[in-house]
């Protein structure tokens, strides 16, 4: 028979306080076991839960070791405040403008060593291209999505974003704080200037978008598109495709002057105590059966050439040399040396 | 030149014949409830559209709503990592009340009684997390602790907690010890009580008001505490702001919302069971 529990005495209250305050502070040491640990940066929502359910453990399980995977940005933050000989992260997975910030920095060794990630002969040459510190893994295109109940067909280019018609329903980003704006105002160069680097062009492109509504994040833009908020925005094809399925009035259009990659990007850090099972985590993470797991979980497009996708997958993504081929890459590491500057210029253009 | 009889009439004298303006004139008493009201719907606006986005079955905000699920409470519930965020939130939150309580208080304590030298300059010193913007709080302290190669401890974070909650404690419990008459205790002493059974039996019960407050917001502060967290949480310990802010970089849905409404509810719950068990009204005095 069980015992009724008494009234919550003030002993009695202060003896479990007590308890769950040891109990919590202490629990981490004593969870933990011997086993070496690699200490890597990771996105959250669909791909944290795939890496905690099954990539992260069936590595474990392989390589004998705790994957200890930080999901709470900002990861470079952190890096830089932590010491180079002994680095928070031993691998860091992030977009590739931070990366190239790190690298910058000395805090990511620039590349990946080929004899030491097998797996790297079998990439496109975009994931390894001198636009990219360490590997590229995945990317997802950059192009427009738009509504596809509003009447807005037979969109083809980059250009028809400036439309007035779209005047109240466009989409854009937050510039200082969004990848996708960033590369984006690159594009806007390309489009309307000499090149990704003509800024001016750029600048007086996006002075012509406006009335545009902007957001921080890419995630806020999707709800916005599936709301009817927005009708046509700058996207990535993840974004729109991770609704397949969910007959979602809105689809994601590659533009006939190309689509911009969003790298995921993965780099060793230099003080790393675990070069061997970092080097041994990149190549796991390029294995065509890792690759069509989590390309099939998140919609990104895997940058493993020998990956066969389900047909459903393979229609959509950039699974081909063809399809690769349209891939514009920013030069990131040219943008970042003047990110304060454009950073100033963007806000004052969409302040006013 | 002549004047009129009433400007002929001493000021006070004026003064006193003009009308007076009566709390019993309808339009103030309107306008004094209106403005209430606009406050209050100020301040539980934001509550209420979050509420309502969390009921929303659309995985977007919209409005008006179209109707009433509880799937994303189901989401929430239903998910291992917000589950975790939310019992880890609540232990630090519990532990750093416990911890700036008796420090703060203690402080007060001291900063009132001590006679120390410098003592404006030590409360101002104790404020000061205040008036630090709390993201290099939380930045300061990860590098401290990288330092010290302590790595990213769950005392680490309890300790970052209590630095910025600490303020409220001191301040509260200041405010109470400020009109506290000394004579109670030496009556107590005089009639053979020890210190410790004088501050027990006299002085806590006396300041406890100011201490209570302290110990409430002390456990908001640290329950909703998001950029001190942001650097100091270890991967698979995050909090529940911590964990919110990275669910909405990938998934804006309602899920924010069930969140938020169940994060409110705890708070109004834990004012509600400090009220009973040590009683809210007498911070009401205060």
């Amino acid at each position: 028979m069980m015992k009724a529990l008494g009234p919550l005495s003030r002993r009695r209250f202060l003896t479990a306080s007590a308890s769950l305050g040891i109990g919590t502070i202490a629990a981490p040491y004593v969870a933990r076991a011997d086993d070496p640990t690699l200490r890597i940066t990771g996105w959250g929502g669909k791909w944290g839960d795939i890496m905690k359910a099954e990539i992260g453990p069936a590595f474990e399980s392989e390589f004998k070791c705790k994957l200890q995977i930080d999901s709470a940005f900002p990861y470079l933050p952190k890096l830089q405040a932590s010491s180079r000989s002994a680095p928070i992260y031993d691998v860091m997975h992030t977009n590739s403008n931070e990366q190239w910030a790190a690298a910058e920095m000395g805090l990511v060794e620039p590349k990946i060593d080929p004899k030491l990630v097998p797996n790297l002969a079998d990439v496109y040459p975009y994931a390894i291209s001198d636009k990219i510190v360490g590997v590229s893994i995945f990317t997802s295109a950059i192009g427009l999505g738009m509504r596809t109940d509003k009447g807005y067909n037979g969109v083809t280019s980059w250009k028809e974003l400036w439309d007035a018609k779209y005047n109240g329903v466009r989409g854009g980003y937050v510039i200082p704080v969004n990848s996708l704006g960033q590369a984006f105002l690159m594009m806007c160069g390309t489009l309307f200037g000499k090149g990704q680097t003509d800024l001016d062009a750029a600048y007086m492109a996006l002075e012509k978008l406006k009335p545009i509504k902007i957001v921080d994040f890419t995630g806020a833009m999707e709800k916005m598109l599936l709301s009817g908020e927005v009708g046509m925005c700058v996207i990535h094809d993840s974004g729109i495709y991770r609704y397949d399925g969910q007959n979602q009035p809105t689809d994601f259009v590659s533009p006939s002057e190309g689509v911009l990659s969003l790298e995921q990007v993965l780099t060793i850090t230099p003080g790393s105590k675990m070069k061997e099972l970092a080097n041994a985590y990149v190549n796991y993470m390029l294995r065509p059966e890792v690759q069509k797991r989590l390309a099939e979980t998140v919609w990104y497009s895997p940058a493993n050439k020998k990956v066969k996708l389900d047909a459903k997958y393979d229609a959509k993504l950039l699974t081909t040399p063809e399809k690769v081929s349209k891939l514009i890459q920013v030069d990131w590491k040219w943008y970042n040396e003047r990110k304060d500057e454009i950073d100033q210029r963007v806000n004052r253009i969409f302040r006013a | 030149m002549q004047t009129t009889a009433s400007s002929s009439l001493p000021v006070a004298q004026q003064a006193a014949s003009m009308p007076v303006p009566g709390p019993t004139r309808p339009y103030g008493r309107y306008l004094y409830l209106a403005v209430n009201i606009a406050i209050l719907i100020f301040l539980l606006a934001p509550i209420a559209i979050v509420v309502v986005f969390a009921l929303n079955p659309t995985p977007f905000i919209q409005f008006p709503p179209v109707g009433v699920s509880l799937r994303w409470f189901e989401k929430f519930f239903a998910s291992r990592d917000f589950m975790h965020a939310l019992w880890f939130s609540l232990e630090v939150a519990v532990l750093t009340t416990v911890s700036a309580t008796m420090l703060g208080a203690s402080a007060a304590l001291a900063l009132a009684r001590g006679n120390l030298p410098g003592t404006r300059l030590i409360v101002a010193t104790m404020l000061s997390p205040l008036m630090l913007p709390a993201i290099l709080t939380g930045l300061a302290l990860f590098q401290t602790y990288v330092l010290l190669d302590v790595g990213r401890p769950t005392w680490g974070l309890v300790a970052g907690h209590t630095l910025v909650t600490l303020p409220y404690v001191v301040r509260t419990t200041l405010a109470v010890l400020h009109n506290f008459d000394t004579r109670l205790e030496e009556a107590a002493q005089n009639l053979g009580a020890s210190p410790l059974r004088t501050f027990f039996e006299v002085t806590l019960p006396l300041i406890k008001p100011g201490v209570l407050a302290g110990a409430i917001f002390a456990f908001i502060v640290s329950f909703d505490q998001f950029p001190v967290s942001l650097f100091l949480v270890s991967p698979g310990n995050e909090t529940l702001p911590v964990t919110l802010f990275n669910y909405l970089k990938f998934d804006l849905d309602g899920t924010i919302g069930a969140a938020s409404v169940v994060s409110i509810v705890l708070a109004f719950v834990v004012v509600i069971g400090l009220d009973r068990t040590v009683g809210l009204r007498s911070y009401v005095k205060l």
